[in-house]
């Protein structure tokens, strides 16, 4: 009865003359007629909406019915013939001007096609916005509110709708159904701001102005449904229920990569001890062991790891992160135990999850990015991680495997499904390339590390120039063509490697030189070119193309040393040590030549250089040279090279001390 | 173009809609003797080449847009419009259909064409839902590769590229495993959304091109849509990842002129690896509008090493053409070379065939371009022998095939020449098989005799287009005029229709008038037309006066006649006015039939004006600009708007013969001012003095008033004088004066017409006016028209003075009521009697006027006189008891002429037979009044007077 007394103020019966200008107190009977009188149930007058709410009644219980339908593609026509049914009910109902009877029954079909729709298309789109706004509208143009704040967009509609509410108080329960959807469709896009005014709107404690996205959600409580009311397909408090635990998972996965990790620990532990499915709880429990670990408790990290490992598929980003987890404690069996068991868990296909047909909490998270620690990226990417840190340790046997295999999965197309490769946010294919042929080397298997590269080489013959290129021509080509002399000349040079192994060092000095040959076309003064790519940067950077210089100087230099014709040798390393002074692997091979030729004085001033240099900080750490390069330079360097010296000292400077 | 002499060869006709297949979306394909045809519709048609026949109608849940075979897996795959992706079985379907299509082989084997017109043939298997292999309402295009499904979705801001495993016919339903997903960032989203956008006007289109060495054979990837690209071209556009994984790259021409790429290998998939669209696709090119086709040909001569297509080629709607391929700056490096041509479009549907071919479907025939040979010769001064670069200009070849929208090349045949498989707009199937061996489709390898040819053909070419350029600019300022026209039109309408009351801006006003001409006294009338609105009217303006005859104008009385006449308004201006004269007769023998009806009008005929702009356009336009032809227009097609309706009666032509004025004179007989009529009223109306008393109260309740001008019969007939009244009139042309008997035993009418007397005014017993007390004022009546001796009177009144007052005694009455309201009167509410003129409080009694003034020409009823009554009723109740009028017991009366000439010749109209003796001058004739409503006098029996 309360209602009734309610409703009088906001003159839904004068108003009925105006919303139905045809149905007058003695129009003939019609349907349009019928929910003047919704509250009578008798009668011809009450069948429409009757028939209306029966249709959307039957519409929910046939999404349940495709919802527990085993058969995929079933499930998904039912889905779908849902998805029309109520999107031609809301027609039908929104073909009528919106009366206060009505609305509820017609809020409720909206929510339920925008809960359908949205789990159909695996996310919140702008269309369900513009869905929630008729809803809206139509709530306002029964109170004649329309207009002056159409342009305050949805948040203005939110707040002179539910400043209305209070006069229309059978319209709430479906309101804050309607409300929920908006707050989840603010949550996937990220309007954080709107969705903490709009809760404070619905909790109607605007003085309190908790700004605690989660307090809010927490203390919203949406009314019950009436019992009889239209059946719907989840209701306000359920969907309460999801966006608690993504709002708390949001949270704490944003404080996570920002930094404030007490604040993302606490956020994240809600989120883990709320309503939680499966998948969304092993994501949480693997955020919270990559918190922990920067926290520097590895051991409760490690702890939460496993039990987001018990927890299921997917078992990706847990396994990803025990291995930095273990990389950080310096355990590299272990690390390099999960990475293997990571690669095999990406392997297994993903039986693609059937999607709910409500609104999920996975549906409100966010698409991880590369930068997401939640990121485990794909079955290559997996592959190569571990085949570079198998090569980055040492490991050379292994790396030389696991790069054979990756190379094997890349382009090998008997397997029926594609495996990406690692691109885009690993290195690009000719790198993984060349780190493979530096493996093999790196493991002794020089014949398989020349296949590698002649596979490159007549892979991207077709791009390479056919004529000498001259750097500054090339500059107006593609971009590709630009860096393309640049890991050409790392193929002659890890052939040339290749073949010192193989013990033949004609045609080591002959790769050598082809090498030199392209890189001294290319000048390194291509400093002013603007902004290079992505690709660019990662293929070779200035400095690595002087160190690939360099390398190839000392590599050839040291194949005159063996053939004994030290005046090329000391030429080349000449060269070197002009081209990079710094380098002291440059120095060292000069030094241990111009004494082998008995120049003592020059031999004696470059000593004298090196030490002044030693005793400058050492800048290599700075330097990022692509992963086939590090690994190139650790084999000119010798490794005994500060024993060298001191003799050095002894055997070149004693004669001077007198 | 000489050459070409397709062999066109009709397969079969599909049911098509009205008007045509539309471009985009039927599809022909053809694997071995089969060739499965969509046509847009539900239905997908597989005919055997073979047996030249149909074998096979499958009716699919929705639209067919896209139809894709995957020849390893015998599968065919029908993407059908906001359902999904179907997949059937090649092997099951030929068998269920050959068990239940065995019985219809023999009936249609004669002629498979009889399938044009009703069902096919061949009996309709519907599509089972549960082929459905990927139910998505918002895929628009697929293609299929080896296993791999790849789709494009069309999300609500993008669209969405999407790799599937491609899932058999026949397997278990499980969800096509994803492989990889990306959008593409377009720069304007597709309309529409979810679930429920209109169809797409332009569907995007997929393909997949593939390095060589990629696994699969290049059949197998040409027929599913397809093709292999050489390497160079492939690094070059794909970049060197794709080359080195030789991985398949997907193609995707958008609806908006993108033409962007995916590299299928580098699509990773998962929630938690979701692509990077800036990563993966690129976007290679943008055509700026709608892209029709992609596809690959070799534009070099096939060397040893490479026979792959070494040309990518891109067609958009407009017939833009985007041609790339490979090629070597100076410098030795790799560079692309892209050129893009101009095409007659807009192109409807397109294939690659070899030699650097491209067919192409526009609205005016299919076409082919060589892009292989299109360019220049062979630079001499290019002695390496490297790739010839792109020719800068294509000239298209038409094959003389007409309006064809789906096309394939079936194969090449080893002479040289190729086969096309087409489908029409109208539904047919055909094969054209070209010769292009001998084929010289471009002017540079003709020999010189022949460039002059070339140059006099295209010469005439420019001439043809020159001309039709003119003549298209002509019917575009041809419409315009006419736009102009009718916007004027409209003003003017508009001007009329909204002035209900008051003066109308344009008026037409009618004035008759006697005059002589050939020795006869004609009544003229004066129509003239006064344009008083801001607008003018020019061309397409008609002005349509209609004289209407006989006894009743108001309705079509056979008896009665009309003449129209139009007047063509070549150009009236704001202010100017236009007047015409019209003779009202009498006709040749004599008679003048009274009342006549002059009706004004002006037309507009749209024929006119627009008949000429959309004659213009001619039938070779675009038919997307449909004109309204011509003939859509009705003959009668205008803008009719009346002005006025003006009635000549029989007061307005009375002439006295007596009264014998100069002839000179007569002519002005009935001038302007001359009516006495509308004198008579406009002295009631005229002087506007404040009614008082009882006056002011009537003016107040009672309605119009009603004034009765009486003319004495004996008046008249003592008038009409020396001769024998009716003598010479034959009995039955003239129609009795219902209502005029004479107790006095004169015979006006031979026979009374019994019952109520038409002349409500003036009661038939006591003479008109009699019993009418109201009707009579006190006094004699004052000078309706003041007399003005000083002032030239018209003839009639010249000639009632003249005639004395002898005659005015006459007891016979004309008796007319007054009109209320009408429209030339001045609307007041009712006629305030004139000064002087009080109306008697009650009885009746007759005030005769003993001294006749000569300048008084109306006059009341005379004493004892049984007056034929003539009554005119606008409004009021005419004759009604209460009815506040004049009366004017007449010492004078109006001098009823007799007309020197025609009295003698009979009348024509066909008066009752009861008519008896009339006066000579028969010709008055009182009909019901032009602009009565239908009440009152005009359903009465219609009164004539023939006095």
């Amino acid at each position: 009865m309360q209602k009734r007394t309610d409703r009088t103020p906001l003159g839904w019966g004068p108003r009925r003359g105006r919303a139905y200008p045809s149905a007058g107190p003695s129009g003939g009977p019609g349907p349009a007629l019928s929910h003047q009188t919704p509250l009578s149930s008798s009668g011809p007058h009450a069948s429409c909406l009757d028939l209306w709410r029966e249709k959307n009644d039957q519409l929910v219980r046939q999404a349940k019915v495709a919802q527990d339908s085993r058969q995929f593609l079933r499930r998904q026509q039912l889905a779908q013939d849902a998805l029309e049914g109520f999107r031609e009910l809301l027609h039908s109902l929104q073909g009528l001007p919106p009366a206060v009877p009505v609305l509820p029954l017609e809020l409720t079909v909206t929510c339920n096609f925008i809960t359908v729709k949205a789990s159909l298309a695996q996310g919140f789109t702008e269309d369900q916005a513009q869905d929630i706004q008729q809803g809206l509208e139509r709530v306002l143009e029964t109170q004649e509110q329309l207009g002056p704040r159409q342009e305050c967009g949805l948040r203005g509609l939110w707040d002179s709708v539910l400043h209305y509410s209070s006069v229309l108080l059978e319209l709430l329960p479906a309101l804050h159904h309607l409300a929920g959807l908006q707050a989840a469709l603010w949550l996937s896009t990220d309007c954080l701001g709107d969705l903490t005014l709009l809760l404070q709107t619905l909790n109607g404690n605007q003085s309190e102005a908790s700004e605690d996205l989660l307090h809010l959600l927490k203390t919203w409580s949406p009314p019950a449904e009436e019992s009889d009311g239209p059946l719907t397909l989840q209701d306000a408090r359920g969907l309460k229920d999801v966006l608690l635990t993504a709002s708390a998972y949001r949270q704490g996965l944003q404080e996570l990569i920002t930094g404030s990790l007490p604040k993302a620990l606490s956020s994240l532990q809600e989120a883990a001890s709320g309503l939680c499915p499966r998948p969304v709880l092993v994501q949480v429990y693997t955020a919270l062991g990559t918190c922990l670990r920067k926290m520097g408790s590895p051991q409760r990290a490690l702890l939460y790891l496993v039990a987001a490992l018990k927890g299921g598929s997917p078992w990706g980003p847990p396994l990803l992160e025990a291995s930095r987890l273990y990389r950080q404690l310096g355990n590299t069996a272990a690390e390099l135990e999960s990475l293997e068991l990571l690669v095999d868990a990406l392997s297994v296909t993903h039986s693609s999850e059937v999607p709910q047909l409500f609104i999920e909490v996975e549906l409100l998270l966010p698409q991880p990015d590369p930068a997401s620690p939640l990121y485990c990226g794909t079955q290559s990417q997996a592959k190569y991680l571990l085949a570079s840190r198998c090569l980055q340790i040492g490991r050379a046997v292994d790396a030389a495997e696991h790069y054979l295999d990756l190379l094997a999965l890349l382009l090998d197309d008997s397997e029926p499904k594609f495996s990406p490769p690692p691109c885009p946010p690993g290195p690009c294919m000719p790198e993984v390339f060349l780190e493979a042929a530096a493996a093999l080397i790196q493991a002794g298997r020089a014949q398989d590390a020349l296949t590698v590269c002649e596979e490159l080489l007549s892979r991207t013959s077709s791009l390479l120039p056919k004529m000498p290129l001259l750097w500054e021509d090339a500059r107006k080509g593609t971009k590709e063509s630009l860096h393309c002399p640049s890991w050409v000349s790392a193929i002659y040079m890890l052939q040339g490697r290749a073949w010192v192994q193989l013990g033949a060092p004609k045609e080591a000095i002959s790769e050598f030189s082809r090498c030199l040959e392209l890189l001294f076309r290319a000048t390194p003064k291509d400093k002013e070119q603007g902004p290079a790519s992505n690709c660019e940067q990662r293929c070779m950077s200035d400095v690595a193309l002087q160190q690939l210089r360099v390398a190839a100087l000392i590599s050839r230099g040291l194949q005159w040393v063996a053939s004994g014709q030290d005046t090329k040798a000391l030429q080349d390393f000449l060269l070197s040590v002009q081209m990079c002074p710094g380098n002291r692997d440059a120095s060292f091979h000069l030094l241990q030549t111009l004494r082998r030729m008995d120049r003592r004085d020059e031999a004696i001033a470059l000593w004298w250089r090196l030490e002044a240099q030693a005793k400058l900080p050492q800048e290599n750490a700075a330097r990022s040279l692509p992963l086939y390069l590090e690994t190139y330079l650790s084999w000119i360097c010798s490794p005994d090279r500060e024993t060298l010296l001191e003799e050095f000292q002894t055997s070149l400077l004693e004669p001077c001390d007198p | 173009m000489a050459g070409f002499a397709p062999r066109v060869q009709y397969l079969a006709g599909f049911r098509c809609p009205l008007g045509g297949l539309a471009a985009g979306k039927p599809r022909v394909l053809c694997h071995g003797a089969e060739i499965f045809v969509s046509t847009g519709s539900e239905l997908v048609y597989v005919y055997d080449q073979d047996g030249r026949l149909l074998t096979a109608v499958y009716r699919f849940p929705g639209r067919v847009w896209h139809l894709e075979l995957s020849t390893p897996r015998r599968a065919l795959y029908a993407l059908c419009a906001q359902k999904g992706i179907y997949c059937l079985s090649l092997d099951q379907a030929s068998r269920s259909v050959s068990q239940g299509a065995g019985d219809d082989r023999d009936a249609d084997e004669d002629d498979s064409e009889d399938s044009e017109d009703g069902e096919p043939p061949c009996p309709v298997s519907p599509v089972d839902p549960d082929a459905c292999i990927l139910p998505d309402a918002t895929l628009c295009a697929f293609v299929v590769l080896d296993d791999m499904l790849i789709t494009l979705a069309q999300g609500p801001a993008q669209w969405k590229v999407q790799l599937f495993g491609c899932p058999c016919p026949g397997e278990d339903a499980r969800p096509p495993g994803q492989i990889g997903e990306v959008e593409l960032s377009t720069s304007s989203p597709p309309a529409g959304s979810l679930g429920e956008p209109a169809a797409p006007h332009f569907l995007p289109v997929l393909c997949c091109a593939s390095p060589p060495g990629c696994s699969g054979p290049r059949d197998r990837l040409r027929r599913s849509g397809g093709f292999v690209l050489e390497r160079a071209l492939f690094g070059l556009l794909f970049g060197v990842d794709a080359s080195l994984l030789e991985s398949p790259v997907v193609l995707c021409g958008l609806p908006d002129g993108q033409l962007c790429c995916v590299v299928l290998k580098t699509l990773v998939t998962s929630r938690l690896a979701p692509g990077d669209p800036k990563a993966l696709v690129k976007i290679l090119h943008h055509l700026e509008e709608p892209v029709v086709f992609i596809g690959a040909l070799r534009t070099e001569s096939p060397d040893m090493e490479d026979t792959h297509p070494d040309c990518l080629v891109a067609l958009g709607h407009c017939g833009r053409v985007l041609a790339v391929r490979a090629s070597w700056d100076e410098a030795g490096a790799v560079a692309p070379e892209l050129q893009e041509y101009r095409l007659p479009g807009p192109v409807l549907c397109a294939a690659c065939g070899g030699d650097g071919r491209v067919y192409h479907s526009t609205a005016s025939g299919l076409c082919v371009v060589d892009l292989a040979r299109g360019g220049a010769p062979p630079d001499p001064g290019q002695p390496d022998g490297g790739p010839g670069s792109l020719p800068s200009l294509l000239c298209p070849a038409s094959l003389g095939v007409c309006s064809v929208v789906a096309l394939s090349v079936l194969s090449e045949v080893p002479a040289g020449g190729t086969r096309l498989l087409a489908l029409s707009a109208r539904g047919r199937l055909m094969t054209c098989s070209l010769d292009l061996s001998s084929a010289v489709p471009c002017p540079p390898q003709g020999p010189v005799e022949n460039t002059g040819q070339k140059i006099k053909e295209l010469l005439s070419g420019i001439g043809t287009v020159s001309e039709r350029v003119s003549s298209l600019k002509k019917a575009v300022d041809q419409r315009n005029q006419a736009l102009a026209c009718l916007n004027e039109a409209m003003n003017v309408s508009c001007v009329l229709l909204a002035s209900r009351e008051g003066p109308r801006p344009i008026s037409c006003t009618v004035t008759t008038a006697w005059s002589r001409a050939q020795l006869r006294d004609v009544l003229t009338a004066t129509c003239r037309v006064q344009n008083g609105s801001g607008f003018s009217l020019g061309r397409g303006w008609t002005w349509c006066v209609q004289v209407l005859t006989g006894s009743r104008a108001s309705d079509p009385d056979p008896a009665g006649s009309a003449t129209t006449y139009t007047i063509p308004v070549d150009r009236l201006g704001p202010g100017e006015q236009r007047e015409v004269t019209l003779t009202l007769g009498p006709s040749d023998d004599g008679t003048l039939d009274l009342p006549v009806t002059v009706a004004c009008a002006l037309h507009y005929s749209l024929r006119e004006v627009l008949g000429r702009a959309l004659a213009s356009s001619d039938s070779l336009e675009d038919p997307s600009l449909d004109g309204c032809p011509p003939d859509m227009l009705p003959e009668q097609e205008g803008i009719c708007l009346p002005l006025s309706d003006h009635a000549v009666d029989m007061l307005q032509c009375l002439r006295f013969p007596g009264l014998a004025s100069p002839p000179a004179q007569a002519p002005s007989l009935l001038g302007p001012t001359g009516d006495p009529v509308d004198t008579f009223l406009g002295a009631c109306l005229g002087p506007r003095s404040e009614p008082a008393g009882p006056a002011s109260l009537r003016a107040k309740f009672l309605p119009p008033s009603v004034a009765t001008i009486k003319v004495s019969a004996a008046l008249l007939k003592a008038a009409l004088g020396a001769g024998q009244p009716g003598d010479g009139d034959p009995p039955g042309r003239s129609r009795a004066p219902a209502g005029c008997g004479d107790p006095s035993g004169e015979p006006l009418s031979g026979q009374p017409v019994p019952g109520t007397p038409c002349c409500r005014g003036a009661s038939a017993e006591d003479g008109c006016g009699a019993r009418c007390p109201e009707l009579q004022p006190t006094r004699p009546p004052c000078p309706v028209s003041p007399p003005d001796p000083g002032q030239p009177r018209d003839t009639a009144a010249g000639g009632a003075d003249a005639a004395g007052p002898a005659e005015h005694r006459r007891p016979s009455e004309l008796v007319r009521h007054g009109r209320a309201a009408a429209a030339g009167v001045p609307a007041a509410a009712q006629p305030q009697p004139p000064p002087g003129v009080t109306p008697p409080p009650g009885g009746p009694s007759r005030c005769r006027d003993p001294v006749p003034d000569p300048g008084r020409r109306w006059v009341g009823g005379g004493a004892g006189g049984f007056g034929t009554g003539l009554l005119w009723g606008r409004g009021g109740v005419p004759g009604g008891g209460g009815v506040p009028s004049a009366s004017f017991p007449g010492t004078e009366m109006v001098s009823v002429p007799c007309g020197p000439a025609w009295p003698e010749t009979p009348h024509t109209a066909p008066f009752p037979p009861a008519a008896a003796r009339w006066p000579r001058c028969t010709w008055l004739r009182w009909a019901s009044p032009p602009w009565s409503t239908g009440a009152g006098p005009a359903t009465s029996p219609a009164p004539g007077i023939g006095v």
